[in-house]
């Protein structure tokens, strides 16, 4: 099995893709993003496989139970945003009310971050990374949840883009054990890989 | 009031009250399920951070629970615990650990070794109790997901063969969406159960408990990965049939349906008893199947072609009616294979526990088949001629569906129970000839 961080990096190159897709849409605009039938679809579906893949993942680190139930709670709230998204965009679903599966998800996933790592902030890299992407990801549910109610807003739409790029780049700070700002606690072992 | 319990969740979120630490296992000496031929003298635990250990940090016990372990020591390096071993004599032993992070936090595991014979598998380690009562009605809830999503939708391939009205096709995806839900909640839900016994620890320290013993170790471990991963494929596969109107997403979702839901045949009765082969598992996975089918697809007619395809009735009632009759056929003539293959006396279906339960699935099955010839005999000329009182019909489908439901109680209690033991083969006679 490869090393959990280099998992978390291909998960980090994910969402960029995820958030870089939906700073186009705003950059370029909803009009000229839609010219092409197929780039509604970019994010959601990317999203759905990204759920799907993270499913392997839930599987197969298993070294402590805790960890296959954040990695499971992901992997069903990926999906489920995800679905929900191409099932609007697709105009199989009707209710704005399905709007809502995104900032569901992105609150599930941050309490799952938080509950996930109860290390403090400075205790190592990848507690303050936990912490870090648990608290943007809570935060962040507030751009999905303006979207719901506005989904053309502008704002709204970079806010996703931007926490999307922000977990992508906390994902790619991590490694395995390993000092932040210099610090690390000495109950967390020594440094490696 | 809210804001009151909005402020605790908050502050509950930000400031942990303790520093938790994931000391995770790196090896372990004897390593997870190994026999080994010589008696080892010491058992460790080396793990990814520095931990600290107690006097009974590491216990090993033998198969009758007499601890043959002594005091955990920590090693020079801190990230290892090791204890002592007595003289031990050929048999299976279980190790059970706890260590303390440096921060507080305990983590813990257990795993099995053999000296002389083959371990055991950590579900079945000294202090494990068993399947309960809860895991009956687990194992109970995920044959039901497995009839709603494989009956479900081979009622729709074999029998349907065409799209749905609307409003019906969208139940029909309700109710497979909600088996293949069910399988992947209540998979986890198992496993979780399973390695909980074999842990025996409270739900606090099944948190931080390895489970990779048993997601490894096991057949059960391995039919949970391999089921997880195919089913949450078919969720996949169902939702794009939904979303793109493609039959041949169905097709797919139906064959790796079937196709995963061999594990439980590859990691149960069949695939580890005495006596079972290739044959036993293939029986076992038809027997499954073929139940799937039978009571996914009375479901299918009772709750989505009765009160929401109307004019679909008649031409889905008789193609079911020919089918059901191969389907339990093929089932009674698996189910009749695996029972003298599991009781090899005929008494033991009295004296056995195992073969009393079977009594129980056999006699619901008998009213299950009653019920199911009573549709063949009376139901299907009246639907062939149209029939007003048809209309009513779907009650009676209900009905003869939750006899199979019941069945599959007693299948799921029947799973969790020992067979008795087969008889043991007597060895041949050497014949010496005289010269």
């Amino acid at each position: 099995m490869p090393p959990a961080e280099h998992v978390h990096w291909m998960f980090a190159t994910g969402f960029l893709l995820l958030g870089l897709f939906l700073l186009a849409e705003v950059i370029a605009g909803e009009e000229v993003w839609q010219r092409r039938a197929w780039r509604p679809y970019l994010w959601p579906s990317f999203l759905f496989l990204m759920g799907v893949l993270m499913w392997p993942v839930m599987t197969f680190f298993t070294n402590s139970t805790i960890h296959m139930v954040a990695h499971g709670s992901w992997a069903q709230v990926m999906m489920f945003a995800g679905a929900a998204e191409l099932g609007l965009v697709k105009g199989k679903l009707h209710s704005p009310l399905w709007r809502l599966a995104t900032p569901f998800a992105f609150l599930v996933s941050g309490v799952a971050f938080l509950v996930h790592e109860q290390n403090p902030w400075l205790f190592q890299r990848s507690s303050f990374l936990h912490h870090l992407l648990g608290w943007t990801m809570v935060v962040g549910a507030v751009f999905p949840f303006a979207r719901a109610w506005r989904p053309n807003w502008a704002v709204a739409n970079a806010g996703i883009a931007i926490v999307f790029v922000f977990v992508s780049l906390a994902l790619f700070s991590d490694r395995d054990l390993a000092p932040v700002f210099g610090r690390l606690s000495p109950l967390a072992g020594e440094p490696h890989r | 009031m809210r804001r009151a319990i909005a402020l605790i969740a908050l502050l509950v979120l930000a400031a942990p009250a303790s520093a938790f630490a994931h000391a995770s296992v790196r090896a372990t000496q004897p390593s997870y399920k190994q026999r080994l031929e010589q008696a080892p003298r010491t058992a460790w635990v080396r793990f990814d951070q520095g931990v600290k250990a107690l006097s009974n940090s590491i216990v090993v016990v033998d198969s009758d629970g007499r601890v043959v372990s002594g005091s955990t020591r920590s090693g020079a390096d801190p990230h290892l615990m090791l204890t002592t071993l007595k003289r031990l004599p050929k048999g299976a032993y279980t190790v059970r650990w706890h260590a303390i992070s440096s921060d507080g936090h305990v983590v813990s595991g257990v795993w099995t070794f053999g000296v002389g014979v083959a371990a055991p598998p950590p579900t079945e380690a000294y202090g494990a109790s068993g399947p309960t009562r809860t895991e009956h009605v687990v194992r109970w809830a995920y044959f039901l997901g497995l009839m709603l999503l494989v009956g479900g939708l081979g009622f729709r391939l074999l029998i349907v063969r065409r799209p749905l009205p609307p409003r019906a096709e969208s139940r029909f995806y309700k109710l497979t969406g909600l088996g293949v839900i069910a399988v992947l909640e209540v998979g986890i839900l198992a496993f979780l159960l399973r390695a909980e016994d074999a842990l025996q620890l409270p739900f606090g320290r099944l948190l931080y408990g390895d489970l990779s013993p048993i997601a490894s170790g096991t057949r059960f471990g391995t039919a949970f990965i391999a089921m997880t991963l195919g089913f949450a494929l078919v969720s996949a596969l169902l939702y794009l049939a939904w979303l793109v109107e493609r039959e041949v997403l169905l097709w797919a979702a139906f064959a790796v349906a079937l196709v995963f839901a061999s594990g439980l045949s590859l990691s149960g009765h069949s695939a580890a008893d005495a006596g079972s082969s290739w044959k036993s598992e293939l029986a076992d996975w038809v027997h499954l199947s073929a139940a799937c089918l039978w009571l996914g697809g009375l479901v299918q007619l009772a709750l989505v072609v009765w009160p929401l395809a109307p004019e679909l009735r008649r031409e889905a009632f008789l193609r079911y009616a020919r089918l059901a009759p191969v389907l339990i056929a093929v089932l009674v003539a698996a189910g009749l294979y695996l029972s003298v293959l599991r009781l090899p006396h005929l008494s033991d279906l009295w004296t056995e526990s195992y073969g009393q339960v079977l009594l129980v699935k056999l006699g619901l099955v008998s009213v299950a088949l009653a019920w199911g010839g009573m549709h063949h005999k009376i139901a299907v000329p009246l639907v062939e001629r149209g029939h007003p009182i048809v209309g009513k019909l779907s009650r009676s489908l209900l009905g003869e569906a939750s006899v199979g439901m019941a069945v599959l109680l007693a299948a799921a209690v029947l799973v969790d129970s020992k067979p008795p033991p087969q008889p043991v083969p007597k060895p041949t006679q050497a014949v010496t000839v005289s010269p």
